[in-house]
This record gives structure tokens, C-alpha cells and sequence, in this order.
């Protein structure tokens, strides 16, 4: 292993979506190191802040004020620096259409808000462990792609 | 129209008869007067050969009378026999001026008359000697004698010469009258045949306009008709019509255009100044500027404006026109004025209405959105955070709170559900439909995986004949067949592997019971299972939104399912229908329009 | 020592006029680097098996660490660690029995472990320590990694790919596809399809 932790971000404006999501994280046994934004201007200052540790997964709420998920995911695509890191849409959306855009935009998993803890602990844990795959066994990054 | 054309020609047909029948008349004229010179010729030779005739019987009738008187005084020596002797020298050259005046023309006669007055001369000589002989009394025989025999040859000469004249004048006569009758034969068959001619093509005229009389009765009557037609179309269709001569620029306005106008007919003189009058004033600049170049531009493009009639209502015009030549070359603009303020209120009206229902529906749209799709947001909390307390707290709580906990979950969870399919409804109702060309078999075989785990699980077999390319929303299209197929898979058997069958024909709308017997194409597609079934009488209820044949405890779901199917269907402009057997199977067809 | 090198199938999309997609031999290729590397060092050894390499003589630390260097910018990562690298060999064996494009008869667990020389139930529980994830998994997330590729290579059909897999039905395959991804394999085509006409768009 390369790394100690496994660096993970979210940006999302709801406060208990951010409540369950770090404390999901802190309740598995993964080493990860997890950060949080309350919306997409605030990501990506922190983003291309060339000082800052880049994420190994991205998880972005599509439903943000001032700069929204997919707005966020197109400007991620746009620079090559971020190439390594897997994004991960985390919204309440549903919608089929909605879903095959956002994948097609670049987004590697697609999470749709579960409604129980547990359901969201289990789905965290298998995103990071896929990822972990892919970053390990050599796996096509191009191909990954997850919906939970 | 082709009639008119016809009329039109026949009126050259006409106007060269007539030109050729004058040019006939004049000619049988020529030759009639002609004729009657030559027959007046003819009667005054034929007078004056008999004037000659007798002018010349009397000039030998006095010379005779003149020897006959010296005869008589010869033998009587009376002097009163003299007396015709005396006399007929005067007579006779009184008959030799008129015969010699009479046959001035003729050169032969006049030669003839020459050698005639030598003889008359020369027999008078002889008759003046003899005469001069006997009253000197000198009797001399022998001469007297000599005088008397050369006075009987010269006698005979007159005689003779006279005859010859005679003759020469009942030749000439003859000649005359030959000529003439040559020319009096041929005359009465020329005329006769230039008569016939002439009868022959006033007939034909006389004919033709005849029939030309009926046609234009015809088309007169046609026309009247089509007239009467056209009063009451524009009193039915509201609408008035004007005529323009573009000659001499007069207007001529149907009787409607004045009732448009709130007049009687014919009220007012017919101009377009007049009409002017009663254009709304805030469109009056619009209406003249529009109307500026028709006869111009040989066209009046269609307009709308207002007027104020005659009794003070606003009312909304279209004016329309354009030049119309008829055969004969003359210009007519003609235009129709319609009123169609009813239309425009309605239109008016539509538009409002749509509007309306256009931004209810909108809002209907985005109220089931919000409702479902925000409302996920709370509901999601609420389900995060009781399973945040039963997870953690649940032991620490009392026996009937942790029923209570229990109860909200599933309350929480029904919701959940609720919501969901009503999200997913108001979804297929979305405006954003992007119809494309797509291979339905591929739609089908996306669904089959959507739904792979299920029939995996149920262990069902579906078949399928080949579908076909249909112009439809590829996402409602396959999640159609989800739902059907799901629907299938849902109400299957115990016990017994549910067997799918999905089948596809071209079909005519008229042979199917249930469509509208139109000559539309559909394509047919049927889904059949060998589930439970279900009674006919609920076959239309079960599209309704959120009606359940079954319990909730005995299936899941909220019933909306097949709703968004019938939604869909209705998108494409389709039709579904449902036939249900208890205890045997069911059958969803949809009806989906080739085009 | 044992060699890692990602797998992949490439393709180039930043030629602006057009567009070529590549499919390289992963094996060769590796290969090919590793000897280059290992002549440039003037080192004696044999390539053993797929990503393993004896070395015929002592080899100085910071030789090792040169070459470490050397591979690592291209991606090949030398493992030394025990667990590491029975790990690795585990992974490996999987790959060969994910792409052998005949079907074997025996259970996968049976040839790992025959493979190996180790018990079963050693591997899994030491292949889950490292990798957080169980040895079934992994062969499922290989098998869909594969047919993923055969997807995108547009080549085989889906029940192609299905048999080349080694799975009962196209229907298998799809679930276990979809349960994997989340997506059916016909929504992967669409999507990686549209991807590259948009990134072909944007180039």
C-alpha cells in the first residue's frame, strides 16, 4: 500500500447529510480521512488550491446553492489534475435520465440518498472498497462505473 | 370559363359573316344594276331599230308617194297631183335626218345612208327632170322615157338600199338581242346562287347566334344562380365582397359588404373613400398604406383591421384581393372583406385558455415534482435518524415506545413508496419529450435486464417475437415494458414458472374491436402472462392511479404502475387495454401509432 | 520479486482530427519493459512466470532501488512483502482464470488453491485481510471488469460474452452484471458510447 488513508470529500449543503455521512465513515473500520464543503464554490477553492491533498473519492450532492454538483463535476473533467479522482454523485434524485447524464458527464458512481443508516454505512464501504480495486488491480478507471 | 371563351370567338364568327355578307350584297347590287343597264340598253335598241325600221318603210312610202303624184300628173296634168310630190321632199329628208340621227352609232347604216341619199337624190333629180320636161311640154318621148326608166332604176336602188338597211338593222337588233339574252341567261343563276349564298350564311349567323343566345341564357342563368350562391354564402360566412374597375376606377360593393357595414344595401355609393370612412381611426393609416399599391401590385395580401359600423360597434375586418382578367382582356380587381372579430375574440379566448391550462398544467407538473421529489428529503431524514435510534438507543427504550418506533417506520417507509411512484408518474407527464427512431427489441431487452434479478428469482421464461423500429421515447418505452413485465412477474402463480409472452403485428385501426375504425396503422403489442388474472369488470380500473385490485398486506405496491403505463401509452398516442381470466393469466395490449 | 503492472486497455482520445482505439497485449508489453530495464541495469536473470523475475546473481540495494525507480514511472510496482505477494499471485491467478478463453472444469477455488499450494481457506482469509474484499468478489469484479471491455470492443454479442465468461445465460450475466454496477450492461454501452461522442465533440 502506498497510502495510509484513503481521502475522501464531500460536498453537500445539507448539515445531517453531512452528519450521517461523516459519521458512517467514522463508524467503519477503513482508514479514511473525510472533508467536508457546504457547496460547490467552496470545493472547488479547495480543489485548485494547488497545496491541497486531493481526494481519492469525490462524493457531490447534485442539488447545491451557488455552484450545483454537475457544474462542479464538468469543471473537474475540464482539468487534467484530477484525473485520479473517482466522483461519486451523491443526490436524492432518482431519475433514470438524470442519472445516465451525470455518468456520461464523467461521474464514475451515482448514490442515490439511502434511508437508513446501515444501507448507507454498507453502500460507503463498498464504494471505497471498489475504488480500492480499481487502484490497486489495475483495473480501466475509464469502465468504472457504480450505482447504488 | 371554356364557354365564355367560346362566346367570345363566336363573336368573331359573327363580325366576319356580317363583313362577308355586306360584301355579297353590295356585289349582287353591282351586278343587279348591271343587268338592269344592259336590259335598258337592250329595250332602246330594239326601240330604235323599229323607229328605224319605220322612219325608213316611211321614207320609201313618200318617195313612192311623191312618183306616184308625178304618175297621176302625168297622166291628168292635174296640179293637185303634184301636191304629194311637193310635199314628200320635205317628208322625205324630215325621215332621212331622223333614220341618219337614229343610226349615228352605227357605222354600216351610216355607210348605207350615204349611197340611200345619193339614190334618193338621183330618183329626185330624175322625177324634178321629167316633171320639168312635161310642164315645158316638151314632149319628147324618147327622153321622157330615158328620164322614166333611170328614175325606175334609181327606184329600185332606194328600194334596195332600203331593204339592205332593213337587214343590217334586224342584224344588228338580232346581234343586240343575242347579247343580251346571253347575258340575261347566265343573270337570274348568278343572282340565284349568290342568293343562296348569302341565305345560306345569314342562316348560319341567324344559328349561331341563336345558340349563342342559349349559352349566354345559360350561363346567364348560371350565373345568376352562382350570384344568388354567393349573396347567401357572404350573408352565411359573414363575409361582403367589392368589385374595382380598374378603368374607370368605380367600385362596386356587394349587397353584404353594406350589411358588414351596419347599412342597407346599396345605401351609399360605392367607393373606396366611402368605405374609408368607416375604418377605425387608430387603423385608417394601416388600411391605406396596405391598400396603396393593389392595383399596382396586381394583388391585395390579406389584412386585419378594425371598423366602426354604423351603429358605433368595433368590429375586426380581413381584407383579401387580387386582379382578374377575363377573356376580353378587361381588369376587375375583386376583394372580399370577411368580419371576423368573432374569430379573433375566440382565438382571443383559445389562446387565453391555453395559456391558462398551459400554467396550471406547469404548476401541476412542478407542485407533483416538489411534492415528491422534496418531499424524499425530509422523509429520508426522519427514516435516517429513527434507524440512527434503533440502532443505537432502541434497547434503552420503553417496550410500547419501540413499537411506536416501529409503527413510524412503517408508516415512514409506506410513504416513502407513495411518493416514489408518484415521483415517477409526474415524470412521464415531464413537457421534455424527444421522441427518436428506436428498435423496440433493444427497449425490451433493457428492461429484461432491468428486471434480470426478478426473473432470475421467479424463474420466469419470456418470449418474444421480433418487434419492430418505432418513433417513440425510448425511456417511457422501456419502462413500459418494465412495468408490464414487472406487473407479469408480480401477479404470477405459486408454483407454477411464469411464462411471458410478448407479441408484435401490424395492424389496421378498422379491424380491431377496440380502436376508432379509422384507416390509422398501429402497431400491436401484447403482453401474456399465465398469472392470477383477474375479473374483466376491473379491466379498465386497474390504469387508474393508485387503484388496487388486491389487498396491500397481500402485494405490495401502490397501484401506479400500470397508470404510468396508460400514461405512456398516451404520450405515444397510443391505446392500452387489459383482459383479464381469473386463475389464468392476463393480457395487456397496447396500441402504438406506426407513425 | 514480483512485478504489478495495471491492465489496461487504452484508448487515445487526443487527437484532435481523429481517433484511434487502442488494444495492446498487456503481458507483452510488460515484458518488453522489464527486460529493457533489466539489460539497461546489465543484470543476469530469467522472467519465471507473469510478473515474477530470478535474478542469477546478488543484486546491490541501490541497484534494486534504481530500478524500482525506473519501473515504477511506469506503473510497475515491486512487491517483496510475503503476504503481498501470495496476495498478488492470488489476484494473478485469478486474471488468468477470468481471460482464459477456455472454460474450466474445475471450481475456481479448487484451482486457486491447487495453483497456489495453499489451502482455500488460508487464501481467502488472507485476501480479504489486505484487500478488503473476499475472493469471490474479486472474481466477480474481474469477470465484469472483462466483460466490460468485450462491451466497449463491441465485437462479441452479449450472449458471446456471456459463454466467453463462463455464464449460464445472458440473463445471468446481466444480473450479475447489474447487481455489480448498478447498471445493466446495455445502459454501460450507452453511456461509455455517449462519453466518447462527447468527448469527440469537445476535442
Amino acid at each position: 500500500m502506498t497510502t495510509d488513508f484513503i481521502y475522501i470529500t464531500l460536498a453537500d449543503d445539507d448539515e445531517d447529510d453531512r452528519l450521517f455521512f461523516t459519521d458512517a465513515f467514522s463508524e467503519l473500520k477503513i482508514n479514511t480521512k473525510v472533508n467536508t464543503f457546504n457547496d460547490g464554490v467552496e470545493l472547488m477553492d479547495y480543489l485548485n488550491n494547488s497545496e491541497s491533498v486531493l481526494p481519492n473519492i469525490l462524493f457531490l450532492d447534485l442539488n447545491m446553492p451557488r455552484k450545483n454538483g454537475v457544474e462542479c463535476l464538468l469543471e473537474i473533467k475540464q482539468n487534467e489534475r484530477f484525473n485520479d479522482i473517482a466522483i461519486a454523485i451523491y443526490s436524492t434524485s432518482s431519475s433514470e435520465e438524470h442519472i445516465e447524464e451525470t455518468f456520461v458527464n464523467g461521474a464514475n458512481i451515482y448514490i442515490k440518498k439511502p434511508n437508513d443508516f446501515n444501507t448507507l454505512k454498507k453502500i460507503l464501504a463498498e464504494v471505497v472498497t471498489l475504488n480500492w480495486q480499481y487502484h490497486t488491480s489495475g483495473l480501466n478507471k475509464d469502465n468504472f462505473l457504480l450505482r447504488m | 370559363m371554356f364557354k365564355y371563351l367560346q362566346l367570345y370567338k363566336s363573336t368573331i364568327f359573327l363580325k366576319v359573316i356580317f363583313v362577308l355578307s355586306i360584301a355579297i350584297i353590295f356585289f349582287i347590287g353591282g351586278i343587279t344594276f348591271k343587268h338592269i343597264t344592259v336590259l335598258k340598253n337592250s329595250s332602246i335598241w330594239l326601240n330604235k331599230s323599229y323607229e328605224v325600221n319605220t322612219e325608213l318603210e316611211r321614207l320609201i312610202s313618200y318617195i313612192k308617194d311623191a312618183e306616184t303624184g308625178q304618175r297621176g300628173y302625168l297622166l291628168s296634168k292635174d296640179d293637185s297631183y303634184l301636191q304629194p310630190y311637193y310635199v314628200s321632199k320635205d317628208l322625205v329628208k324630215v325621215s332621212f335626218d331622223k333614220v341618219s340621227r337614229l343610226t349615228k352609232n352605227s357605222r354600216t347604216q351610216q355607210s348605207n345612208l350615204k349611197k340611200l341619199l345619193y339614190y334618193i337624190n338621183k330618183k329626185q333629180n330624175y322625177l324634178s327632170k321629167s316633171l320639168y320636161l312635161i310642164k315645158q311640154n316638151k314632149t319628147d318621148e324618147i327622153e321622157l322615157n330615158k328620164n322614166l326608166i333611170e328614175g325606175k332604176i334609181a327606184m329600185d336602188s332606194i328600194r334596195y338600199k332600203i331593204e339592205d338597211m332593213m337587214i343590217a338593222e334586224k342584224n344588228l337588233l338580232n346581234g343586240r338581242q343575242k347579247a343580251y339574252e346571253d347575258t340575261m341567261s347566265y343573270t337570274p343563276i348568278f343572282i340565284y346562287l349568290t342568293l343562296l349564298i348569302t341565305l345560306f350564311l345569314i342562316t348560319s349567323a341567324f344559328l349561331k347566334m341563336n345558340n349563342d343566345l342559349s349559352v349566354l341564357k345559360k350561363a346567364n342563368n348560371v350565373l345568376m344562380v352562382s350570384n344568388e350562391a354567393n349573396n347567401l354564402a357572404e350573408i352565411v360566412g359573414n363575409f361582403g365582397s367589392w368589385q374595382l374597375n380598374i378603368e374607370n376606377n368605380t367600385y362596386i360593393f356587394s349587397d353584404n359588404e353594406y350589411r358588414l357595414l351596419g347599412h342597407l344595401p346599396q345605401e351609399f355609393e360605392a367607393s373606396l373613400e366611402s368605405f374609408l370612412k368607416f375604418v377605425h381611426p387608430e387603423d385608417l393609416e394601416f388600411v391605406i398604406e396596405k391598400t396603396k399599391n393593389m392595383s399596382v401590385d396586381n394583388n391585395l395580401p390579406p389584412f386585419t383591421y378594425r371598423i366602426i359600423r354604423k351603429d358605433g360597434q368595433i368590429r375586426y375586418f380581413r381584407g383579401l384581393g387580387r386582379i382578374v382578367e377575363n377573356a376580353s382582356g378587361n381588369k376587375t380587381f375583386i376583394g372580399t372583406t370577411s368580419d371576423v372579430t368573432e374569430e379573433i375574440y375566440d382565438k382571443k379566448l383559445i389562446e387565453d385558455r391555453n395559456r391558462e391550462l398551459e400554467t396550471t398544467n406547469k404548476e401541476l407538473t412542478a407542485f407533483n415534482y416538489i411534492a415528491s421529489h422534496d418531499l424524499q428529503e425530509p422523509l429520508r431524514k426522519i427514516e435516517t435518524f429513527i434507524s440512527r435510534l434503533v440502532d443505537k438507543d432502541f434497547n434503552n427504550i420503553s417496550e410500547t415506545g419501540q413499537q411506536y418506533i416501529t409503527r413510524i417506520q412503517s408508516s415512514a417507509s409506506r410513504m416513502r413508496v407513495l411518493i416514489d411512484d408518484l415521483l415517477q408518474f409526474s415524470r412521464t407527464n415531464k413537457a421534455e419529450k424527444v421522441f427518436e427512431k428506436t428498435d423496440l427489441n433493444s427497449l425490451l431487452e433493457n428492461a429484461r435486464q432491468e428486471l434480470g434479478q426478478l426473473i432470475e428469482d421467479k424463474n420466469a421464461v419470456i418470449e418474444n417475437t421480433d418487434l419492430p423500429m418505432l418513433d417513440i421515447i425510448p425511456f417511457q418505452i422501456q419502462q413500459l415494458f418494465v412495468n408490464l413485465i414487472g406487473n407479469s412477474l408480480k401477479y404470477s402463480k405459486e408454483n407454477v414458472t411464469p411464462l411471458i409472452k410478448i407479441k408484435s403485428s401490424l395492424i389496421v385501426a378498422k379491424d380491431e374491436e377496440l380502436l376508432p375504425k379509422t384507416k390509422d396503422k398501429f402497431y400491436k403489442i401484447s403482453v401474456e402472462d399465465n398469472g392470477i388474472g383477474f375479473e374483466q369488470e376491473y379491466a379498465n380500473k386497474i390504469f387508474i392511479l393508485f387503484n388496487r385490485l388486491h389487498n396491500k398486506n397481500q402485494f405490495d405496491g401502490t397501484g401506479i404502475g400500470l397508470a404510468i403505463c396508460k400514461k405512456i401509452v398516451e404520450n405515444h398516442k397510443g391505446y392500452i387495454f387489459a383482459e383479464g381470466h381469473p386463475n389464468e393469466g392476463s393480457v395487456f395490449t397496447i396500441y402504438l401509432p406506426t407513425t | 520479486m514480483f512485478l504489478n503492472a495495471k491492465k489496461n486497455y487504452l484508448y487515445l482520445n487526443e487527437l484532435a482530427l481523429m481517433k484511434v482505439y487502442l488494444k495492446f497485449d498487456y503481458n507483452i508489453l510488460t515484458k518488453k519493459i522489464i527486460q529493457e530495464k533489466l539489460s539497461e541495469l546489465g543484470c543476469k536473470y530469467t522472467i519465471a512466470g507473469f510478473g515474477e523475475i530470478d535474478f542469477l546473481e546478488n543484486i546491490p540495494d541501490e541497484k534494486i532501488n534504481d530500478l524500482s525507480a525506473k519501473f515504477e514511472s511506469y506503473g510497475i510496482e515491486m512487491v517483496e512483502n510475503q503476504k503481498s505477494v501470495l496476495v498478488q499471485k492470488i489476484k494473478d491467478t485469478i486474471t488468468e482464470l477470468v481471460t482464459s478463453e477456455e472454460p474450466l472444469n474445475v471450481k475456481s477455488s479448487v484451482f486457486i488453491a491447487e495453483k497456489l499450494n495453499h489451502s482455500y481457506g488460508y487464501l481467502s482469509n488472507l485476501f480479504s485481510d489486505v484487500t478488503y474484499t473476499s475472493i469471490e468478489n474479486y472474481i466477480i469484479i474481474q469477470k465484469i471488469e472483462l466483460a466490460k471491455q468485450l462491451i466497449i470492443n463491441n465485437q462479441l454479442s452479449l450472449t458471446e460474452i456471456a459463454y466467453r465468461l463462463n455464464y449460464s445465460s445472458v440473463a445471468h450475466l446481466s444480473t450479475q452484471f447489474k447487481n455489480t454496477t448498478g447498471i445493466t450492461p446495455s445502459a454501460f454501452q450507452r453511456i461509455i458510447t455517449k462519453r466518447r461522442e462527447l468527448s469527440s465533440k469537445n476535442n
